[in-house]
């Protein structure tokens, strides 16, 4: 019987990283009830409902930079990437083309910054940091110039359809930006966690020479988690489009380093190899939480942002501070041997 | 580029020199008005307003000379061209306060009478004409309170989003803002800060309204298309006055989710502009050196 209950709590405590996560969670259940003991209106189902709709962008965002800070390596191009799909998605639809048909020129536009990224990291070999910060300043003024230098007309009528799709509409009481935040984490899950490419990219991120040695294609596994990045990138910037009706050139400023946020709050290493896309659900929530609670709280933005830091390298901290016991321990038991 | 550009110069040097002989008017006064850039509808209309200005005063030779995007070198080159082109008034809008001063002393030193429009450099010039982005804010918070007031509503609070806290104009206008409501029963909640991003503005909006708001104040563009979106979809009653003009705005104006928005009076500095250029060219003592242009409040009526 006590087997029974062991064997799988055991094989969840072996999983690399789990500690973190666990703690994350209940630390995300105690900060939700504090803000609701504060003001009861936080659990109002309006707000539970607004919430999760504003914490599905960051969700996204967190998964594309936890597929790349899992290779290894960082996305700074992330928010360029966001500003760049709202200003050019919005302004290819004021010039009267098809919604969809924008859609589909502007993820196009998007992947292939998600495209130069990988090639630039993994075939240059130019430091990740340099080479997406690099391309987030480009890609920045790529949404400047999509419009002249101005934010859009308002995208019309004409894309109400849109506009529902990514944000306005429900599905099953449930509005559709999280379903579709849903629906991209089961499928990125579904990659990192169960295919061969999911394998590859914890192996170059654990050990790029080991991986290489033992046949991984560092260029193409680099470059689809940079793809994957932009791919999401740019749907929170059509998402931004559908909630504002128009493109506004400073869209997504800073969101690269939400995406860091959350995803190292959920247990993702910075140095590679580690880390689980539950974990930056996690580290998404408590970020839409601590914005969503602290305004209710009546905090001024400063304290929002003090907190948010804290929090950040508090994670951080208690992810050198596991790895260096594991490796101590690791070595005491080889001294022992 | 510049090669091209320097040619470009002469030849309109050239042809406002033939244009100006064609003319044969050398008692008129020769009026320069250098904006930042020559592509925004904001500029447009500063050109607009000084043209009016112009052929009222007749004896005025009026050109606009911008550069093609907002650089202080080209902005420099500019003021010099307008001296070398032998312009006896300046009206400018600086691009930054201490950019452009050493050609403005050179300018002065040419015997040129300088004045600001829309925004002023560290120089003395005769006159400043400018939306005081503080007066605005008041006056937003004044069309705010007098709308809750018509529906019956005393007391309450109010959301703020705004951009960030170093944007001075936006600032102001939030301090104005505030300053409307002080003496009375409502409550101004901490200002959120939304980068200008539209989407961002909604969602904080959202939040606001989920508070039971009873007013919305957008301080600039995307702040005020944010907080238009939130009153749409929450369908609530919330009064939502915001800044500045442009098509999104216009639209959730007419739709009924902002009541109204503060818009700019590029017209109006181009146009006392160039008329204070003239007093001044005339010898008249220009004794106010400051003029708040104001805003116009657009409404779903004055549409």
């Amino acid at each position: 019987m006590v087997t029974y209950i062991e064997k799988p709590f055991k094989r969840l405590m072996g999983i690399r990283g789990i500690g973190q996560v666990l703690t994350v969670t209940a630390g995300l259940v105690v900060l939700s009830v504090i803000f609701g003991i504060m003001n009861p209106i936080f659990f109002s189902s309006r707000n539970v409902a607004n919430l999760l709709r504003q914490i599905a962008p960051i969700l996204l965002i967190g998964i594309g930079q936890s597929y790349v800070l899992i290779t290894g390596n960082i996305d700074l191009s992330i928010g360029s990437v966001v500003g760049m799909s709202t200003m050019i998605s919005a302004t290819l639809m004021t010039k009267g083309v098809n919604p969809w048909l924008a859609v589909l020129l502007t993820i196009v536009a998007c992947l292939g910054v998600g495209l130069s990224n990988g090639l630039l990291v993994s075939f240059a070999k130019l430091p990740p940091f340099i080479a997406t910060l690099g391309t987030m300043t480009i890609a920045r003024g790529i949404a400047q110039i999509a419009n002249n230098n101005y934010n859009t007309d308002s995208i019309g009528e004409a894309a109400q359809g849109l506009r529902d799709f990514f944000y306005y509409g429900k599905t099953f009481g449930l509005y559709n930006t999280i379903w579709i935040a849903l629906v991209l984490w089961i499928i990125f899950n579904f990659i990192l966690t169960r295919t061969k490419t999911g394998r590859h990219i914890y192996a170059i991120g654990s050990n790029a020479e080991a991986a290489r040695l033992s046949g991984v294609n560092l260029v193409s596994t680099t470059t689809k988690a940079y793809l994957v990045s932009a791919f999401v990138s740019c749907v929170v910037g059509l998402i931004t489009t559908a909630t504002s009706g128009m493109g506004t050139m400073d869209a997504g400023n800073t969101y690269e380093l939400y995406a860091v946020a959350a995803s190292v709050i959920g247990g993702v290493s910075t140095l590679g190899g580690q880390g689980m896309l539950f974990g930056t659900v996690i580290g998404a929530s408590i970020w839409g939480v601590l914005q969503n609670g602290l305004q209710f709280a009546g905090a001024p933005v400063a304290i929002r942002n003090i907190v948010i830091g804290i929090i950040v390298v508090i994670s951080v901290l208690l992810d050198v501070i596991v790895r260096s016991g594991k490796s101590s321990r690791k070595k005491r038991t080889e001294a022992s041997v | 580029m510049k090669k091209l550009s320097m040619v470009l110069l002469v030849l309109l040097i050239a042809g406002s020199l033939f244009a100006q002989g064609a003319k044969e008017d050398s008692s008129a006064y020769k009026i320069y008005l250098i904006t930042m850039d020559q592509m925004d509808q904001h500029w447009v209309n500063v050109d607009k307003g000084a043209q009016k200005a112009a052929e009222e005063l007749g004896s005025v030779d009026y050109k606009w000379l911008a550069p093609d995007v907002k650089d202080d070198a080209k902005q420099i080159e500019s003021i010099n061209n307008a001296v070398a082109g032998g312009a006896e008034a300046i009206l400018l809008a600086a691009n930054g306060p201490n950019a452009v001063t050493a050609a403005l002393k050179e300018a002065e030193e040419a015997g040129v009478t300088i004045v600001y429009v829309d925004s002023a450099a560290n120089f003395p010039a005769v006159q400043t004409l400018a939306t005081d982005n503080t007066a605005a804010g008041t006056t937003a918070g004044e069309e705010m309170l007098e709308a809750l007031k018509a529906k019956g509503v005393n007391a309450g609070k109010i959301g703020v989003i705004s951009v960030n806290s170093a944007t001075a104009s936006t600032v102001a206008r939030e301090t104005g803002f505030r300053k409307a409501f002080e003496g009375t029963s409502f409550e101004i909640l901490e200002t959120q800060y939304c980068n200008g991003d539209a989407a961002v503005s909604k969602d904080m909006s959202a939040n606001f309204i989920t508070q039971g708001v009873v007013g919305l104040f957008g301080a600039n563009e995307g702040s005020t298309v944010g907080i238009g979106n939130a009153i749409a979809e929450a369908g609530t009653s919330v009064i939502g006055v915001g800044f500045d003009k442009s098509d999104m705005i216009l639209s959730l104006i007419k739709s009924g989710h902002i009541l109204a928005t503060m818009a700019q009076n590029p017209d109006v500095m181009g146009y006392e502009g160039v008329k204070t250029a003239y007093r001044a060219l005339s010898g008249e003592a220009i004794s106010q050196d400051y003029v708040d242009t104001g805003v116009s409040v657009l409404t779903k009526e004055n549409l």
